[in-house]
């Protein structure tokens, strides 16, 4: 069977239900999100250990604020997580099954790693963190974060190659249907995503904190200046390795797809660009958070086009596009999904603020635009529940007859 | 149409069991735990007693800590494990309902976020805003709930999708609003364990421990008695006769309906206990009560589970992710018609064709391996059919549902045997026709017969794991 016809093949008969362009959208958008969550949890994670290890009085109290940042992110990063796992699956299914059937074990087995690593990091935070005491329950948490890091990006170096598919199952004919091994993987691309990005991540955070924290009226303005001098001579280290990781990822995958050029300039472009805003904001860090998490978004967003990018020529060598995936408008879906997005968003935003403002003031002062909001939010929230049972009643009277 | 992957020691359909009871006792605290607190914080603020402030803040740790993370962790978890073991069914799911899910996402934002905001900020905001904190936790588990459950009830009974193939007529179908509702009243039970744990934490003698205690008994037992009332009178007569039928035949194993009414009971004793003499209640009381809780939930999603069998998605999809049913509506054909005519091996993408088999000189009996290859396909959703998934430990075998072991209990031992038993299968309520040729079935009774043999090369005892 030739690939193409196999890739088509697999196809999940009903279709997608809506334009899948729309999808390809949605998972890259919100893979930027999840990725952030994702390597600053690690970041976190990694300057924690550091900081204990290390002792000076400086990195303690900041080692203290990583350790309780980093479950935080974890748990963030799942549920970030499950938006591009629904999306990838309703454009990708043949790819993103097949990697998981071919790496089975591991892909159970990933969820299993990512509650340890995430008790042991809570551990490490409520039992460990005052003294440094249960320090191996952090260091032992990281390797499992990084684990799973590792079985994810296994697990999409698999699924971008589809011309292995039937020989890594069926090698000479006889299956194999144990899932244990890791048939494809590339240390460069790794290396680019997961500890380079979790320093630049870090080093973002750290910005971020030390000009959120100074608006504090308790706030102590020499630990916050040191904060966000370490973010950004953090910054300015790894985003220059960044670019030399971007290299090598350009000369390992890039003549797989053709795409050498793409991947060197686009990564070192970014490496050069990050560098030159840490650079840019070194005489007074502390005033830079807002904009660094703005550059990191849009740096990140950059990356996931690349991804996206390399995944669509991959397919495309096999005929395989987004733009031809069979779709029907499945209204009903249209409907449910818009007006929850309305009362989603609006309450999510009104629990980010009251985080945002509860944690600048002692008292916890949440300002009275903001509760004004959060009545309106919640009012949608419960809302909602009348358009749901409402949806459900017009269904049974009308459309399961 | 894509690689089986059977599981390793574990068989894979446990891997998916064992992840799901715990996700459901996770997420269904969740909801419970959120409305409770909102009970209990309602009564501070409008009393005006600080001292139920104790409680709710070691209740939020516990929560966020344990419930809202890991089952936000578990939920993947069975999106992994589903899709590593029936990659064709969570995909029916995905592609019919991707936007309800979306829309459960935006839940599992709020209830995530929220607990994170609502732990961080007790005794930090104005009441007031905390309390709204309670309503939005309260409200967005229950949306997560609402959405999961049309998600879950529409692979027993697609109902009218079946005709139309709108999504919303999969999502609000048949058995939607019982299971909908019985899933509320339930939680309500884990709810009252969970309160119990915590509450018998507090310290004896701070002057809530026993009201708090005697709530949850009272909130628990309520939760019970309609719940069992709304499975008796509403849920299970909805139930289609099939699954009616299934339900009482050897494919649930017989210890399944003992442990859920030893749950159920105990359940009843350990509420009833906290609402009567709440100063009785201990806290190993409590654990053993969950874990009872537990063991019953186990119970009753693996019943869920077997009653749709032999399909993956009922009238549409067999466990062995082949469609077996047109889907007019949506332009759909039977993929089981042609690939019963022209033979499964080479005409499914993961399905060697026989002459690779052929050609390849390191196989001595490609008939053999021919027929492992379709035995995995068709039975190894359900069943053990390998070595890979059993575990031994000293003279004893732990397997799921052993094609050995059922072969050799009906007497069916030999290739001939066997090939006349498998052409017949479709004689049990719970098992589709063999999907391929007369060849093929007769290579499936050559595997079968080697693998029964393999399996009793020693004197193991079995236990089935179910």
């Amino acid at each position: 069977m030739e690939i193409q016809d196999m890739l088509k093949m697999m196809r999940d008969p009903l279709g997608a239900p809506f334009f899948p362009v729309v999808f390809q959208v949605l998972l890259v958008v919100t893979w930027v999100l999840h990725i952030h969550f994702v390597t600053s949890a690690i970041g976190s994670s990694a300057y924690s250990i550091f900081a204990f290890l290390n002792k000076e009085a400086d990195h303690l109290r900041l080692g203290r604020i990583a350790a309780r940042l980093t479950p935080n992110m974890v748990g963030l990063g799942i549920v970030t997580g499950i938006a591009p796992l629904l999306f990838v699956q309703v454009i990708y299914d043949p790819l993103w099954y097949a990697a998981n059937t071919l790496t089975g074990f591991w892909s159970v087995t990933f969820i299993f790693v990512v509650m340890g690593g995430y008790s042991l990091a809570y551990l490490f935070y409520l039992k460990g963190s005052k003294d440094g005491r249960l320090l191996w329950s952090a260091v032992l948490s990281l390797c499992l974060l990084c684990f799973a890091g590792w079985v994810m990006h296994a697990l999409h170096a698999v699924s971008i190659r589809p011309e292995q598919w039937t020989y890594w199952y069926a090698p000479g004919g006889v299956i194999d249907t144990r899932g244990v091994i890791f048939h494809a993987y590339d240390i460069p691309r790794l290396f680019f995503l997961l500890p380079l990005q979790a320093g630049l991540g870090f080093a973002i955070t750290l910005l971020f904190v030390a000009w959120y924290l100074r608006q504090r009226a308790d706030a102590d303005p020499v630990f916050l200046e040191w904060t966000a001098n370490l973010g950004c001579r953090i910054g300015k280290t790894v985003s220059l390795l960044y670019g030399v990781a971007g290299l090598f990822w350009a000369s390992a995958e890039g003549p797989e797809f053709g795409l050498t050029a793409f991947i060197a300039v686009l990564t070192f472009g970014l490496s050069v660009g990050l560098y030159l805003f840490f650079k840019s904001v070194d005489k007074q860090p502390i005033q830079a958070g807002a904009k660094a998490i703005g550059v990191w978004f849009a740096a990140l967003l950059l990356v996931a086009i690349a991804r996206e990018v390399i995944r669509t020529i991959s397919l495309g060598r096999f005929d395989y596009s987004v733009a031809n995936y069979p779709y029907i408008i499945d209204w009903g879906s249209v409907l449910m999904f818009g007006v929850t997005s309305i009362a989603g968003v609006s309450v999510v935003a009104y629990l980010v603020m009251v985080i945002y403002q509860a944690g600048l003031s002692a008292d916890g002062t949440v300002s009275a635009k903001t509760e004004r909001f959060g009545r309106i939010a919640t009012g949608l929230l419960g809302a909602w529940f009348g358009f749901f049972l409402l949806v459900g009643l017009y269904t049974a009277l009308f459309l399961q007859q | 149409m894509y690689p089986i992957w059977e599981g390793l020691f574990v068989h894979s359909a446990m891997y998916v069991a064992i992840i799901a009871t715990f996700h459901v006792l996770a997420s269904h605290l969740t909801v419970a735990g959120a409305w409770f607190n909102l009970y209990i914080e309602r009564r501070a603020v409008r009393e005006n007693r600080p001292e139920l402030y104790e409680y709710l803040k070691r209740s939020a740790l516990g929560l966020m800590v344990f419930s809202y993370v890991f089952g936000a962790m578990s939920g993947v978890g069975i999106w992994q494990s589903t899709t590593a073991a029936n990659p064709r069914g969570i995909s029916t799911l995905i592609h019919n309902f991707v936007f309800y899910w979306g829309s459960e996402w935006y839940m599992f934002l709020i209830d995530v976020i929220g607990i994170i905001a609502y732990y961080y900020t007790i005794g930090r905001v104005s009441k007031e805003t905390h309390l709204r904190l309670a309503w939005i936790l309260a409200l967005g588990g229950s949306g997560t709930l609402s959405l999961i459950v049309g998600i879950l009830s529409f692979k027993l009974t697609p109902g009218a999708w079946l005709e139309n193939g709108l999504s919303l007529a999969g999502f609000y179908n048949p058995t939607f609003w019982p299971q909908w509702l019985m899933r509320f009243a339930f939680m309500f039970v884990i709810t009252g364990g969970w309160s119990l744990i915590i509450a018998t934490g507090i310290p004896r003698g701070y002057f809530e421990r026993e009201k708090i205690i005697r709530y949850a008994g009272g909130i628990g037992l309520i939760g019970l008695v309609i719940g069992v009332c709304l499975w008796l009178f509403w849920y299970e007569p909805t139930l289609p006769i099939h699954a009616r039928t299934v339900m009482v035949s050897p494919a649930v194993v017989p210890l399944t309906y003992p442990v859920i009414i030893t749950g159920i009971v105990a359940a009843a004793l350990g509420l009833g206990l906290s609402l009567l003499a709440p100063q009785l209640q201990r806290r190993w009381i409590a654990l053993i009560l969950m874990a009872l809780i537990q063991a019953a939930i186990f119970g009753a999603e693996r019943v869920r589970e077997v009653i749709r069998k032999p399909d993956i998605i009922s009238g549409y999809m067999s466990s062995n992710q082949l469609l077996f049913n047109d889907l007019p509506a949506r332009g759909i054909a039977s993929e089981e018609a042609n690939l019963k005519r022209d033979g499964m091996m080479g005409n499914l993408p993961f399905m060697p064709s026989p002459g690779r088999l052929s050609t390849n000189t390191k196989i001595a009996n490609p008939q053999l391996e021919i027929g492992r290859t379709l035995v995995t396909q068709q039975c190894s959703a359900c069943h053990n059919v390998s070595l890979q998934t059993e575990i031994r430990v000293v003279n004893r075998r732990f397997v799921l549902r052993s094609l050995a072991d059922l072969l050799v209990a009906r007497q069916r031992t030999t290739a001939a045997e066997i090939d006349v038993y498998i052409k017949a299968i479709q004689g049990f309520p719970y098992m589709h026709e063999m999907v391929g040729t007369d060849a093929e079935r007769a290579a499936m009774a050559i595997y079968l017969e080697h693998f029964i043999t393999q399996t009793y090369d020693n004197q193991a005892t079995t236990i089935s794991q179910r």
